[in-house]
């Protein structure tokens, strides 16, 4: 019951963040220069279509009520239309969050897959050897740039040795993506049966899942390595030695009481890289949620912009109140 | 109060007997301890002076002008005249490279200074002031509340809407990374100095009448200053990294000014086929530059942790902690 | 003091095994030194030795710093890294600590030899129920598995006699008071049966009364099971009543060893009887042990006794020669050129 009410609350709490965020989002595109009613006409357009225009998209009253107006709208579910796609923002992020979502989620799993047991070893330096290279990764993962990364793996694997297939894309383009369930087209094709479209899906995602997946195990590593060096020379770590209990013991322990910084450097991970992968969205034309918004800014199509940035502050709020759930579990001195 | 950096709870670096000026020559000491037992960090130091060396003295480094270009000798691969071959404009790799740290660097060094500047400064005042009544702690509140949400923003969309904002130059992407950064060092200055303040050197201080600019200036500052330089250090890195990605994705540095960002998307379609030359050079010049700055920052965390420093002085010769 | 708990000196004296008349364990001229800086090693303790009988308690006692925690840790293995034994043995079960390497002693640590910490909150493992921790001690050990394990834990847990403890199992170590921790951190040492027990001024911080109360359970188990236990204090009062024989430590040097009732009876060494002195208040005891805590100007240079710095009685042959821990009256020890006599 203490739990549930411990949800209510945090929920609760998400609402004036949520507000906060719009706000901040809101005054941030409107300070963007250009005229979206310019934009969305073209350079042919005549002043008074224009200014038509701007009334009908309630360009011309003060901003206060703009907002008032904006916030009535997504209340209703309404999140305004891109000029750039045409569509309601809502059904262009259908598709483009869990684009997003696949790539940065099998990027975390592979991040997490290196990232994890190369801390272990380096913090335990038991090959001295593996240590040293974990030490280095961690240094160099967090310097690579992930679009240059991703050019070199294209340029390797697809020009070079021509492994790969064609580096665009989420899909083959002569094959038609699966039927959206969850919008991962692994996961929709498997269930639908669909084999050719699973391997291609699979196929399209190494390349970018390995940028990823390479570049985030850094800050992963690093966490892991110094957090299980604190706990193995904490004081119930030698506790346990003094007991006689085997090494092999004391490691797992110290990796349990490892897994609260774990969790935490996964879920900043999470929450940034919807936002922070789209270098590498753009550098495989993967059609994500990132790339939309910056297709938004640069081109002062708002909504997409706010749909966005709603959306993502949304996901990382509750990633952060699952995570929180997850410490709830793992560590009983909390439950107090 | 002298208190003994190996006592637990206690200082980092003793404020004791000996000042400033022999707590600077102590910590050289060590410093040079350091290099010499761990040559990985002396390397991390070389590469960013060689890079600070490249921004400033590149007109005599380079080879050739940066800018001019010669549609002659366009996209050719590495040679003894062009060591890291041209790009699509024909304009010399290798020197692009080289003068590509007069604008990255100085965006990253500016942009992140200002950043730690007003954040840390915020933070320490919200972290002295955290346990106060009235105004203070409603304002500590605010900031606070204000950097949750700035930092619940997508990084690199806010830093290019602000951008966008301020048009499109060098000042505004400077612009843009100090105020992406301020939260981080607005939390981590703010968590140290609560740290420091419950310490009981800092209560003994404050109960016997120090004003606070003394202990803000005394003690808390020289304890928190070790973490926020670590994460200078690494923050200029990653400001580099987020410099290249904006002019990546052409919300940056507008060509032909050299910078490595730029450079690797222009060479982008180059990639695919095959020449891979002009945007090789740069993403490799980037990730040792930012790997540099991340060494630095772990060598100033290595000495900042007490139980680490302490191996140093095991190994080599007896340097005696002033607190002993 | 309390004379209703305290066994009688009879019982003390027939609680030796006679059976085993060979120590169980023996530490000859131990010498650990902690190198730091590079500068003069810091030399905690310059040759201890001492034996301990099968069904003995001897007490060791000592101000802060003067090295117990680290003959401790020395003789469990478990020496801070600066630190090193420079010399001396260990002798246990016919071996020698000394010349084991880790994963020697790993299996002897929590099987045979076994430490009751202090502060045992903040020894445990925050994040498991105290029964897993003796549970895991006790299969890491003995060849039982997870149910016989599970019903090692509980049993122990009656032993320390900690209520319901079958609902205690599932219990984590904040939600324990002091006491209570002390007792699991008892249990767990004592999960394997261990011929050897140390206990690190495992009773300090406790009210009086439980320390009272885990004193006599930890006499009886001594008892029960036929082990030798070494008890570190810094409190010579509850010595007196605890421990068969008592070691006086001063820098890193044991100064006197005797039978309790003895060593009260009259103190020899000079150190002891400041030490007693220091604790009693009534001014006739005080007189009696010669609470002269005089100013001594220290001599020139080090002294080659530890203690000449502060004795009372210290003459020339005090500075020149150090004296050597010798059989003053049968069956005690003093490490004293002019041991105290009456």
């Amino acid at each position: 019951m203490g739990t549930l009410r411990y949800i209510g609350g945090r929920l609760l709490f998400l609402v004036p963040q949520i507000f906060g965020i719009v706000l901040v989002g809101f005054l941030l595109v409107k300070a963007v220069p250009g005229d979206p009613a310019t934009l969305m006409l073209g350079p042919m357009a005549t002043p008074d279509s224009i200014a038509k225009l701007r009334g009908e998209l309630g360009l011309d009253k003060p901003l206060p009520v703009q907002f008032i107006i904006y916030i009535n709208r997504i209340a209703h579910g309404d999140f305004g239309t891109s000029w750039q796609t045409t569509q309601p923002v809502v059904e262009d992020l259908a598709v483009r969050f869990p684009a997003t979502l696949e790539l940065v989620s099998f990027g975390l799993l592979v991040a997490l897959a290196i990232g994890i047991p190369l801390g272990i070893v380096s913090a335990t330096r038991r090959h001295r050897v593996l240590a040293r290279i974990g030490d280095f990764y961690g240094l160099v993962a967090g310097a690579l740039p992930d679009f240059w990364l991703a050019l070199i793996l294209i340029y390797v694997f697809y020009s070079l040795l021509g492994w790969m297939s064609s580096p665009i894309g989420r899909i083959d383009v002569m094959l038609l993506p699966p039927r959206t369930i969850t919008g991962f087209y692994t996961i929709d094709s498997l269930v639908e049966g669909n084999w050719p479209a699973f391997r291609s899906s699979l196929a399209h995602l190494v390349l970018p899942v390995l940028t990823l997946g390479l570049v985030n195990a850094g800050p992963i590593l690093k966490t892991t390595q110094s957090a299980m060096e604190r706990m193995l020379q904490a004081d119930f770590s030698l506790y346990a030695r003094l007991c006689g209990l085997p090494e092999k013991l004391v490691m797992r322990h110290a990796l349990r009481n490892a897994l609260p910084s774990i969790v935490t450097i996964v879920s900043v991970l999470y929450g940034f890289l919807i936002g922070g992968a789209v270098l590498v969205e753009i550098v495989f034309s993967w059609g994500g949620a990132g790339q939309y918004a910056v297709q938004g800014v640069l081109n002062a199509d708002f909504n997409p912009v706010l749909g966005f940035v709603i959306f993502s502050a949304l996901f990382s709020l509750i990633v952060y109140l699952v995570v929180d759930l997850v410490y709830l579990a793992i560590d009983p001195r909390i439950r107090q | 109060m002298a208190l003994s950096p190996n006592q637990p709870g206690g200082p980092i670096w003793s404020t004791g007997r000996r000042g400033a000026g022999g707590r600077a020559r102590f910590a050289l000491r060590y410093f040079i301890q350091l290099l010499r037992t761990h040559p990985v960090y002396a390397g991390g130091y070389v590469i960013v002076a060689v890079v600070a060396i490249f921004a400033l003295a590149a007109p005599l480094v380079a080879p050739y002008s940066p800018i001019t270009a010669d549609p002659s000798v366009y996209l050719l691969p590495p040679s003894f005249s062009h060591l890291f071959g041209t790009d699509v404009t024909g304009m010399d790799v290798l020197s692009r490279v080289i003068f590509a740290p007069r604008i990255d660097l100085a965006i990253a060094l500016v942009g992140t200074g200002l950043s730690a500047a007003i954040g840390t400064f915020l933070g320490a005042l919200v972290g002295y002031h955290q346990d106060a009544r009235g105004v203070p702690r409603f304002l500590s509140g605010f900031v606070m509340r204000s950097a949750d949400v700035l930092q619940a923003f997508p990084v690199f969309v806010f830093a290019i809407a602000l951008v966008a904002v301020f048009g499109q130059s060098i000042a505004s992407v400077v612009f843009a990374i100090a105020f992406v950064n301020i939260p981080i060092y607005l939390r981590l200055m703010r968590s140290q100095v609560m740290n420091i303040r419950r310490m009981r050197y800092v209560e003994a201080a404050y109960v016997s009448g120090m004003p606070d600019s003394y202990i803000i200036r005394r003690h808390v500052v020289p304890n928190a200053i070790a973490p926020v330089l670590a994460q200078l250090s690494v923050n200029i890195g990653w400001s580099i990294l987020l410099t290249a990605g904006l002019s990546f994705v052409g919300a940056g540095v507008r060509a032909p000014t050299p910078e490595w960002g730029s450079m690797i998307a222009t060479g982008f379609p180059n990639i695919m086929t095959g020449q891979w030359w002009p945007s090789l050079f740069p993403g490799l010049a980037l990730a040792v530059t930012v790997y540099g700055f991340g060494i630095i920052g772990a060598s100033i965390e290595f000495m900042a942790d007490p139980r680490r420093r302490r191996t140093l002085a095991n190994a080599g010769g007896p340097i005696r902690d002033p607190g002993e | 003091m309390t004379g209703s708990e305290a066994m009688t000196r009879d019982e003390r004296g027939i609680a030796a095994s006679p059976a085993a008349a060979a120590p169980l364990i023996e530490v000859e001229d131990l010498e650990v030194a902690y190198h730091v800086y590079g500068s003069a090693p810091n030399r905690a303790l310059r040759g201890i030795s001492f034996q301990i009988m099968p069904g003995q308690i001897l007490g060791l006692v000592g101000e802060s710093g003067v090295g117990k925690s680290t003959l401790a840790r020395a003789i469990m293995g478990v020496l801070p890294s600066p630190g090193r034994i420079e010399r001396g043995q260990v002798r246990f079960m016919g071996s020698d600590l000394v010349a084991f390497d880790e994963a020697e002693l790993a299996k002897e640590r929590g099987r045979n030899l076994a430490m009751i910490v202090a502060n045992p909150r903040g020894e445990l493992n925050p994040l498991l129920p105290i029964g897993r921790q003796i549970a895991e001690v006790a299969r890491a050990h003995l060849a039982v598995g997870r149910e016989e394990a599970a019903r090692l834990a509980i049993d122990m847990l009656k032993a320390v006699s900690i209520p319901d403890p079958e609902r205690r199992m599932r219990a984590f170590p904040h939600e324990l008071s002091g006491g209570m921790a002390q007792r699991v951190v008892i249990a767990i040492a004592l999960v394997c049966s261990p011929k050897f027990v140390i206990s690190d001024d495992a009773t300090s911080g406790l009210d009086v009364t439980v320390q009272a109360q885990i004193l006599n359970l930890l006499r009886r188990l001594a008892r029960e099971k036929h082990m030798a236990m070494l008890y570190i204090t810094r409190d010579i009062g509850v010595a007196a009543n605890f421990c068969d024989r008592i070691a006086i430590i001063y820098r890193g040097q044991i100064v006197e060893e005797a039978p309790t009732d003895a060593f009260f009876g009259g103190p020899e060494h000079p150190y002891s009887n400041l030490l007693l002195a220091a604790f009693v208040h009534d001014p006739r005891l005080r007189a009696r042990w010669g609470a002269a805590l005089a100013r001594v100007t220290p001599a020139a240079g080090e002294a080659a006794c530890l203690f000449a710095d502060h004795c009372v009685n210290r003459q020339e042959r005090c500075v020149s020669e150090r004296p050597a821990l010798e059989e003053s009256t049968p069956g005690r020890l003093v490490r004293c050129h002019f041991p105290v006599h009456r």
